[in-house]
C-alpha cells in the first residue's frame, strides 16, 4: 500500500473540491470521483475534522449530505467557527496523508492529541 | 537476508518467469453475500478483470480469512480508494493473470453471518465447499478454483482440499500450522500466553467491528480504517448490525486454553485441539490429491516444523519452501544480517511465483513429486531435496562438559553437575519467533547480556565450515527442587570476536517428559511426547530425570573458527506462561559418565 502514498495527496486534492461561502457561513465538499455506496454519515464528517483537521472542541455544525450529488455542506452559526474550520479545510487532505505516512514510519506522536473517537 | 544472487535451486526462479498478462486494465470490485447451506450467508469481495468479456471463462483464486476480507476506509480515503487498497498482494496482480480473486469472511467473522466456537471447525471447512460450488456456478467461472493464504488464510487454503471437490486444483498454505498444540499454542507443552491472549483479543474486536483497539496496537490501521466492509447493498447497515449481534456469542481460544495443559483436554463442542489441526485431516487431504505449495521460514514460531511434518506425512504432490524471513515474508529475519531491511523475494515476485504454480496446476503439466527447497543461512544458498532429512544427514553429539564447555568427548567423571536457579526475568523480548505471529519483525538482540542470566555451554572453535540442517535434539539429565518447570534451550553461533547470534531454540515443560511408545498421530523423527493428561510425569524433587526434546528446525552454516553455544533458561517471561506457578526451582544438570547430558546437532556432510 505504501506504493500509493506519494500519489495520495494529489489524488485527494484533485478529486475533492472545497467551495467556501463566507457570506452564508458555509462550505461545500464536492467529491468528483464516483463513490460506491453512501458518501458518509454526519458523524464521520465530524470524526474527519477531529482526526485530520485538528478540531478539539464540539462546535455546532449543520451537516447536509447529498449522496446523489456527492456533496457535503457544512453550515455554521457564527463567523468564528466558520473561520476555524475553514482554515482546517485548507490543508486537511495533506494532513491526513502526512499523518498516515508518519504512523507507518512508527511516529505515533502524530495522533497523541486526537481526542477519543467513537466509531 | 535471502540473497537475491542465490540463483541455484532458488524455488522462485524455478517456478518460472511471469507470462504475458491476460488482462491489463484493472479490476472491478463488488462485495456481496454468498448463500451457503442452512440459510447462512458469507460475505465475499469479488475482483474480476475489468475487460473480462461476456463468455470469457476464468479460474478463481479464493482466500478465506478471519481478519476482515475487506476494510471500510475512513473518509476522505474512502472517496478515492476502494476496499481492496490494503490487500497484499494487490488484486490486480491476480486479475491481470486471468484469475478472479475472491476473499471471504469465514463464518462468525467480518461481515459474515454465523458464530464460531473454535477456529477451523468442520463447519468452517464445509463452508469452503459451498463457496466453491457457488463460484463454479458463476457465468465467468471456468470451473477451476485454487486457494492461497498466509497464516490463518494459509490454513483455510490447505483445509479447502479436505472437501475433496474436483474444482479445487491447487492450494498454497503459507506460514500455516500442522499441529496447533505444538506449533503455536503449547510448543513443547509450554503455553504461549502472549500470542494466545493477543490473538483472541484481536479476533474478538475484529468480530464485533471495534476498531478503537487498533489505536494502541496498529495506529496506522486505526487512522485509515473505519471497520469491516459491509456488502455493497447493505446501505442502512442492517446486515452488519445483525451479524455483529451474532458475533457477540463467539468464543475465543484464550478463554478455553488458559486453564488447560494437555492435548486431550476439550475445547467447546467436545472438540480437542487435535480436531482443529491439519494432521487430523491427512486422509481427506490425500484423497483429494490436490497439489500443495507450502512455505514458511526457519524463524517463524513452530510453523517451521509444520513444513517438515507436512512434507513427511502428506503424499500429495508438493513443493515446500523454507526461507529466512518473518511470518508472512514481508521482512527479513536472518539474524546474521541484523541491518537488512529488504526481503527477497519481494512480495510482488512471490505472488507471481505462486500464480505460476497455479497456472502449472490448472493449465500445465502440474507437479508430480515432492520437493523441499530450503535456504541455508550464513552460506546464503538455496538447496533442494526430495527427502527429509536431506542426504548426508548425521547427528554430531556435543556433551555438556566441565567449565561450561561443549565437548564431543563423553564425560568420564562419575559425579559432575551444574546447579542453576531459574531466573524468571529471562526473556527473548517481544520480537521473538512467537510474537512474530502478529506479523512483527523477528529480532533476537543482546544475546550476550541475556546469556548472563542463563546456564551456558560453549564449544571449541569449529575446524571446518559445518552445515546444521534439521532439528537438534537435547537430552538433559537433571534434578529439580520442584515437580513442574520448563526448560528453554537456545542454540547460538559465536564468532571469533565473541559476537553471539541466535540460531534457533526449543522449549519443553518437564511434566510432559515421558517418551511414549504409542504410535504418534503422524510421522515424526523427534522424541515423541503425547502431551496427554494420562502421560503426565511430574518430577520427583531431588530425583534424576531425563528431559529430551527437539529444537525448532533450522539450516545454518557454522563457519570455521566459530563456536556454538547453548544457553539454558527456565522461562521466557514476555511470551510463555511460567512453570511452576509458585516457587523458583533450582535445577542440577548432570554431566557425569552415567547421566551425560548432550545435544545432537543435525549435520549435513558437505561435498569436497
Amino acid at each position: 500500500m505504501e506504493e500509493i502514498f506519494p500519489l495520495l495527496k494529489d489524488m485527494l486534492n484533485n478529486s475533492i473540491q472545497i467551495k467556501k461561502d463566507e457570506l452564508n457561513l458555509q462550505f461545500s465538499i464536492i467529491i468528483k470521483t464516483e463513490v460506491k455506496g453512501k458518501l458518509a454519515e454526519p458523524e464521520e464528517v465530524l470524526i474527519m475534522l477531529k482526526m485530520f483537521g485538528g478540531l478539539r472542541e464540539d462546535i455546532p455544525i449543520e451537516i447536509i449530505i447529498n449522496n446523489e450529488m456527492q456533496t457535503i455542506d457544512l453550515k455554521f452559526d457564527n463567523k468564528e467557527n466558520f473561520k476555524k474550520v475553514s482554515l482546517m479545510m485548507d490543508k486537511i487532505w495533506d494532513n491526513a496523508v502526512d499523518m498516515l505516512i508518519n504512523l507507518t514510519e512508527g511516529n505515533y506522536n502524530v495522533i497523541k492529541d486526537i481526542p477519543n473517537i467513537d466509531d | 537476508m535471502t540473497d537475491p544472487k542465490a540463483i541455484k535451486n532458488n524455488p522462485f526462479k524455478e517456478l518460472g518467469k511471469i507470462p504475458k498478462l491476460k488482462y491489463k486494465d484493472g479490476y472491478s470490485v463488488q462485495s456481496i453475500y454468498i448463500p451457503i447451506r442452512n440459510g447462512l450467508e458469507i460475505a465475499a469481495t469479488i475482483c474480476l478483470p475489468k475487460s473480462l468479456k461476456s463468455g470469457d471463462k476464468i479460474p478463481t483464486l479464493l482466500t478465506q480469512t478471519r481478519y476482515w476480507r475487506a476494510m471500510e476506509l475512513r473518509i476522505p480515503f474512502r472517496w478515492i480508494l476502494d476496499e481492496t487498497v490494503t490487500d497484499v498482494p494487490n488484486p490486480e496482480i491476480i486479475t491481470s493473470r486471468g484469475y478472479a480473486y475472491i476473499k471471504t469472511d469465514v463464518r462468525g467473522t467480518g461481515a459474515s453471518y454465523g458464530t464460531r466456537n473454535v477456529p477451523f471447525s468442520d463447519e468452517e471447512i464445509k463452508d469452503g465447499k459451498d463457496i466453491v460450488e457457488w463460484i463454479i456456478s458463476q457465468p465467468w467461472s471456468d470451473g477451476n478454483v485454487v486457494s492461497k493464504g498466509i497464516s490463518y488464510t494459509g490454513t483455510t487454503a490447505e483445509l479447502l482440499s479436505v472437501n475433496n471437490h474436483p474444482a479445487i486444483k491447487a492450494v498454497i498454505p503459507g506460514h500455516g500450522f500442522w499441529d496447533p498444540y505444538t506449533d503455536v499454542a503449547y510448543p513443547g507443552g509450554v503455553y504461549d500466553h502472549a500470542f494466545m491472549q493477543l490473538w483472541s483479543f484481536l479476533g474478538k474486536n475484529l468480530d464485533i467491528n471495534n476498531p478503537k483497539v487498533f489505536r494502541q496496537i496498529m495506529p496506522d490501521v486505526w487512522l485509515f480504517v473505519k471497520g469491516v466492509k459491509p456488502v455493497d447493498n447493505d446501505l442502512g447497515l442492517k446486515n452488519l448490525k445483525e451479524v455483529m449481534n451474532l458475533h457477540q456469542s463467539n468464543q475465543y481460544v484464550y478463554e478455553h486454553t488458559i486453564d488447560k495443559d494437555f492435548r486431550d483436554e476439550e475445547l467447546p463442542d467436545g472438540v480437542t485441539i487435535a480436531d482443529v489441526s491439519v494432521y487430523k485431516r491427512i486422509e481427506q487431504i490425500e484423497m483429494s490429491g490436490v497439489p500443495i505449495l507450502a512455505w514458511c521460514s526457519w524463524l517463524d514460531s513452530g510453523y517451521v516444523d509444520a513444513i517438515i511434518h507436512r512434507f513427511l506425512n502428506v503424499k500429495n504432490p508438493m513443493i515446500a519452501i523454507l526461507g529466512d524471513w518473518n511470518h508472512g515474508a514481508h521482512l527479513p529475519a536472518n539474524q546474521f544480517f541484523p541491518d537488512a531491511t529488504k526481503v527477497t523475494p519481494s512480495p510482488r515476485d512471490k505472488i507471481n511465483a505462486w500464480m505460476n504454480f497455479f497456472d502449472k496446476c490448472i493449465f500445465g503439466e502440474g507437479i508430480q513429486d515432492k520437493t523441499l527447497y530450503y535456504y541455508t543461512m550464513v552460506e546464503e544458498q538455496w538447496k533442494k531435496t526430495n527427502m527429509w532429512p536431506p542426504e548426508g544427514h548425521n547427528y554430531l553429539r556435543f556433551y555438556l562438559s566441565e567449565n561450561h564447555s561443549l565437548s564431543t568427548d563423553m564425560p568420564d567423571k562419575e559425579d559432575s553437575e551444574d546447579e542453576y536457579q531459574i531466573n524468571f526475568r529471562a526473556t527473548t523480548g517481544r520480537n521473538n519467533r512467537w510474537w512474530a505471529l502478529l506479523a512483527l519483525p523477528i529480532v533476537y538482540e543482546n544475546r550476550a547480556k541475556m546469556d548472563e542470566k542463563l546456564l551456558c555451554y560453549t564449544s571449541k572453535p569449529f575446524k571446518e565450515d559445518t552445515e546444521i540442517t534439521g532439528q537438534s535434539i537435547i537430552s538433559l539429565y537433571l534434578t529439580s527442587t520442584h515437580e513442574d518447570g520448563a526448560i528453554f534451550v537456545y542454540l547460538e553461533d559465536v564468532d571469533e570476536k565473541g559476537n553471539i547470534t541466535y540460531i534457533t531454540d526449543g522449549e519443553f515443560r518437564v511434566i510432559h517428559r515421558k517418551i511414549s511408545n504409542e504410535t504418534p498421530p503422524y510421522k515424526t523423527l523427534l522424541p515423541f511426547h503425547t502431551y496427554k493428561k494420562q502421560d503426565a510425569m511430574p518430577l520427583i524433587p531431588g530425583e534424576i530425570a531425563e528431559i529430551k526434546f527437539s529444537l525448532h528446525a533450522t539450516s545454518v552454516l557454522i563457519r570455521k573458527g566459530h563456536k556454538i553455544k547453548i544457553a539454558i533458561a527456565g522461562g521466557d517471561k514476555d511470551t510463555f506462561l511460567t512453570y511452576p506457578k509458585d516457587g523458583r526451582p533450582t535445577i542440577k544438570i548432570s554431566r557425569s559418565n552415567k547421566f551425560s547430558s548432550y545435544i545432537d546437532l543435525p549435520i549435513i556432510k558437505r561435498g569436497k
